[in-house]
């Protein structure tokens, strides 16, 4: 950190000015792998070929204080060696390659990091093109928020995408690809027992679950037209176990529940096979990009579930569940869009789409237990949703520096539910349900764009919309939008403002409207004003919020459970920055320093619930209006070359999270100390 | 009948490449001639444009010049540039050179661009996307000839890029609970198209604007979480109808699992409060009246509704 203040005064009074200009805040990125290259990447030459290849290799380490279920929720940057980095190219130099013109390699964290991704290229001029994606999460996640540590999860999630492009460049092209995502690992669920109103027991889960897409398709340009289709199929399946081996007990003096045994199977199986066709051209004064695609959607499922203890009456408690069935999706969805532009300064266009969305299920349930035979439930489920929109846009400009854009969008959506069931040991006894709603949303919008010189840009925009009969209390109904961005760019500068709100107002007609206030602000700035300095900034501002009312049952100590109005209130005020500084010294070292803070000061209160509030329900409603925490990580990383081909590199990040309440009644608060030191090898 | 087709389909593709192989072996790549359209070939630019030229064997665009038969509009620096022979003579200056892109409205860029580039699906909506209409053109966003990244030839690393214009959504990522799109396993353009996207077939179809969906015309939050893509007997209206938004932030969050609300039982009971229209008519349930909300096991809702994005054996998503 001394480095900081070897400089000259002016360059200390630059840097000054600049940061006062940028609001003085800080940047940042993740310490590995190491950005910085060696000398410039000419590569090798081997026969036709060009290679140019970098390894970075090192040791991450980190050390957690507090909370480290928290961190490695978060952060979870672990120890060990590990291949950082690796990036390699292979170019045929006159375009004629033998098998391949062009092999592109890059990885990230392979060895042993929680975040590993690699990217493949191999390619020959008009022949073909294969793009292969890999990626892995290792992932944590305590559950604290939603079911107080009782839904743990610590799992690797893998995904792989490959895809094959023949003909690159004729006018005829095909296309296959693979997609594969798997989950794997163990976690912690729930599963209550015996009484629908009682505790829920922790279990254990063994999680498998496996996704596969294979794709085939082809695309054709004829007469200035593109048509695509694509033939997809998936299948999915998840085949997680569930079983309890300890004895769990409610623990209440309500509650004599105890769970003994517990096991669970839940094998789903199902299929998504598709068409996609799109069709679009671009002429002097019109266009049109029309697609629709169908999906049908098929999960075929069954459980098994046998739970054995003592019931909360404190009698024996065992029950036997068995469900099976089937759910489909026919999903179909089609857009259509007509541009015009009868002259140069002026876009027309209008877009049609709907989208079909039916799914309906059945569910053979049957449930045995010791009091009563509750024999088996059919149900029939249906839900469907209908949606058009239609919406026009212009875009006029009326000058090279001014242009105006509009629109009116509108949107109508049908849902249809249909709920049934039928016992069959009862004659008579099946049953259905239908409901129907309908929502529309009328928008439109006008925005304008200056562009008084060359690098500045300003646009302004806003959004009125009316949304009649919203799904839900939290939908938007009566909004309005305002957006404003202004950049400077030039080489060496770039600047950029902006300020967004989105009112969603609803005036309290009744207990349950919900009314929301959002607003946005954020200034970036980036400065290179020499090869050897560069800098970057930026600072946001996220206000929301929000009025809701709600409706649920409590009762207070000695009272019955009664239903219960009060009004839900959350305010989040959200303050982040980013700086980061990068210096070269020579051509010999890099010095990058970095900050990033992110302050939720909540509404300001200084206690999470004030002494005046004493009512037990106000205590909880208050005591989750607002959650203030610090989360900050500053970061300083230098490298250094050793040879032209070689660097070493070193790196230090702190992680800090810090709420100033513990409303889950958790300390979830850690501090970390994180690095590494590697090589970064070049040829 | 259906794998004989399959087969057919594979014979056809093989042939297919292999007759372009054999076609491939053409001469060595040439700059086409000049002609009289004020063409003079990429080898009259080398002279004096040598740091461009040397490395441009690695540029996705030295296919055209490869290829030995693009037309000389369509090839090298000149498909690009246009016809240099005006600048040749002139002995360089931006202004001889009939499209140099730093001088270049947005418009003229995207045009430009899309003589060749117009073919691809991802790009069918680009002239009617957010980025277009606020005049953020190609070159916004690619460097032809600087890119550090590997592919596309963007201008920075693709978040870096983004962040640079979306300084909100840079704070988002930087909340606790987030997308891995700092860490490297997760990429923007995994969600969004910046060339522009079609309408959404989730909410009501008008906002978010750039959000590309899946294949199989959901969110793209179910490429990844596929086991809450269902279809589920039992759907939380919801999330199949309003989308994952209703209830999570997809950036980020300060709070866990990306939810809008620090504790479960607010993120559920603002809408279960008989407000809205609902599915029934009736504003969305109310939850049973054997809850005791100051009860703390009914203040985590998911600790028994452990199947809250759908569920095929329980209609209150309880397995």
């Amino acid at each position: 950190m001394r480095t900081l203040f070897t400089f000259s005064r002016l360059q200390a009074a630059t840097l000054a000015a600049f940061l006062i200009t940028a609001g003085g805040l800080l940047a940042q990125q993740v310490a590995a792998p190491t950005p910085e290259n060696t000398s410039p990447p000419r590569g090798e030459d081997v026969g036709n070929y060009n290679f140019s290849q970098t390894f970075e290799f090192g040791y991450r380490f980190k050390s957690v204080g507090g909370d480290e279920g928290m961190y490695r929720s978060v952060d979870n940057y672990g120890n060990g060696l590990r291949l950082l980095g690796s990036n390699l190219s292979i170019n045929s130099k006159d375009g004629h390659g033998t098998y391949f013109d062009e092999i592109l390699l890059n990885t990230i964290g392979l060895g042993n990091d929680n975040y590993q991704a690699a990217i493949l290229r191999i390619q020959k001029n008009n022949v073909y093109r294969y793009d292969m994606t890999w990626r892995l999460n290792a992932y944590y996640n305590p559950g604290l928020t939603t079911a107080g540590g009782a839904h743990l999860e610590d799992t690797i999630r893998r995904i792989q995408d490959h895809n094959l492009l023949l003909l690159p460049q004729s006018k005829i092209r095909f296309n296959l690809g693979y997609s594969r995502n798997t989950e794997d690992g163990p976690a912690l669920s729930t599963a209550q027992e015996f009484d629908t109103n009682g505790s829920a027991y922790p279990v254990f889960t063994n999680v498998k679950r496996q996704w596969n897409e294979y794709r085939l398709g082809a695309d054709l340009d004829l007469s200035g037209f593109k048509l695509t289709i694509l033939r997809r199929w998936d299948f999915f399946k998840d085949d997680t176990p569930a079983s309890s081996a300890g004895i769990f007990a409610a623990g209440t003096p309500t509650d004599a529940t105890v769970l003994q045994q517990f096991q669970r199977s839940q094998p789903v199986h199902g299929s998504s096979p598709g068409w996609l066709g799109n069709l679009f051209t671009r002429r002097k004064h019109w266009g049109i990009n029309s697609r629709i695609t169908y999906v049908s959607g098929r999960n075929d499922f069954a459980l098994d579930e046998s739970a054995a203890g003592i019931s909360s009456f404190g009698t024996v408690g065992s029950r036997q569940i068995t469900v099976g069935g089937e759910a489909k999706r026919p999903d179909l969805a089609g857009d259509f869009t007509v541009s015009l532009f009868p002259t140069d300064n002026l876009t027309l266009s209008n877009t049609s789409s709907v989208t079909s969305n039916r799914i309906d299920g059945n569910s053979s349930y049957s449930e045995i237990n010791p009091t009563t035979n509750l024999g088996t439930t059919i149900y029939f489920q249906y839900l469907g949703i209908l949606t058009l929109t239609n919406s026009t846009d212009v875009d006029y400009r009326v000058k090279k520096w001014l242009g105006f854009y509009g629109g009116y969008h509108y949107s109508d959506r049908h849902i249809r539910t249909i709920d049934g069931s039928d016992v069959p040991a009862f004659a008579n006894s099946f049953g259905a349900f239908q409901f129907d709603v309908s929502n529309h949303v009328n928008s439109g919008t006008f925005g304008v764009r200056i562009r008084p010189i060359s690098p500045l840009t300003i646009n302004l925009d806003g959004e009125v919309a009316r949304a009649y009969h919203p799904l839900t209390p939290i939908s938007d109904k009566n909004y309005h939008a305002i957006n404003g961005r202004i950049q400077y760019r030039l080489r060496k500068v770039q600047l950029s403002t902006s300020y967004r709100q989105v009112y969603n107002l609803n005036p309290p007609l009744s207990f349950s409207n919900f009314s929301s206030h959002s607003r946005q602000y954020s200034a970036n700035a980036s400065y290179a004003p020499l090869n050897w300095f560069s800098i970057d900034a930026s600072y946001t501002k996220i206000h929301l919020d929000t009025f809701d009312g709600l409706t649920f049952f409590a009762a207070l100590p000695g009272n019955r459970n009664t239903l219960t109005h009060a009004s839900s209130e959350y305010i989040s005020n959200i303050h982040a920055a980013n700086l980061g500084v990068r210096w070269a010294f020579g051509r010999r070292a890099d010095l990058y320093l970095g900050y990033t803070i992110t302050k939720d000061t909540g509404d300001g209160r200084a206690v999470q619930v004030p002494p005046s509030v004493t009512d037990p329900l106000q205590v909880l409603l208050v005591s989750v209006q607002t959650f203030p925490l610090t989360y900050q990580s500053p970061l300083a990383r230098v490298s250094i070359k050793i040879t032209p081909k070689i660097r070493w590199n070193a790196a230090y990040q702190f992680y800090g999270y810090g709420e100033q309440f513990h409303i889950l009644g958790y300390d979830q608060n850690y501090h970390a100390h994180t690095g590494y030191t590697s090589i970064l090898w070049s040829f | 009948m259906a794998r004989a087709g399959a087969h057919a389909l594979l014979l056809i593709l093989l042939l297919t490449v292999a007759h372009a192989q054999s076609q491939n072996a053409s001469p060595p790549a040439a700059s086409p001639p000049a002609n009289a359209g004020g063409y003079v070939g990429s080898e009259a630019c080398k002279t004096c444009h040598a740091n461009i030229w040397t490395p441009f064997f690695k540029n996705p665009h030295y296919k055209s010049i490869a290829s030995g038969k693009e037309p000389p509009e369509r090839t090298g620096c000149e498909g690009c540039h246009g016809p240099a022979k005006a600048h040749v003579e002139a002995r360089g200056g931006k202004t001889t050179i009939p499209h140099a892109f730093s001088l270049m409205e947005p418009k003229q860029v995207l045009a430009d661009c899309l003589t060749c580039h117009a073919r691809d699906l991802s790009r069918a909506n680009i002239q009617r996307s957010e980025h277009t209409i606020r005049d953020v053109a190609c070159t916004s966003c690619h460097s032809v000839h600087h890119s550090p990244t590997p592919k596309y030839l963007l201008a920075a690393k693709q978040n870096e890029l983004c962040y640079k214009c979306h300084a909100t959504v840079r704070a988002q990522f930087d909340m606790p609970s987030k997308h891995r799109v700092n860490e490297g396993f997760m990429q923007c353009s995994d969600c969004h198209n910046p060339h522009g996207a079609l309408p959404s077939t989730w909410s009501m179809g008008q906002r978010p604007r750039m959000v590309e969906q899946a294949l199989g015309n959901e969110e793209p939050c179910l490429k990844c979480h596929v086991d809450k893509r269902g279809p589920f007997v039992f759907e939380h209206p919801s999330v199949r109808v309003e989308g994952c938004e209703a209830c999570h932030n997809p950036h980020g969050s300060m709070n866990a699992k990306l939810l809008r609300r620090p504790v479960v039982f607010t993120v559920c009971l603002e809408c279960h409060n008989g407000g809205g229209e609902g599915t029934r008519q009736g504003g969305v349930d109310l939850q049973t009246s054997r809850h005791n909300l100051l009860d703390p096991k009914f203040q985590r809702c998911t600790t028994c509704h452990v199947r809250i994005h759908g569920s095929n054996a329980d209609q209150f998503f309880l397995r």
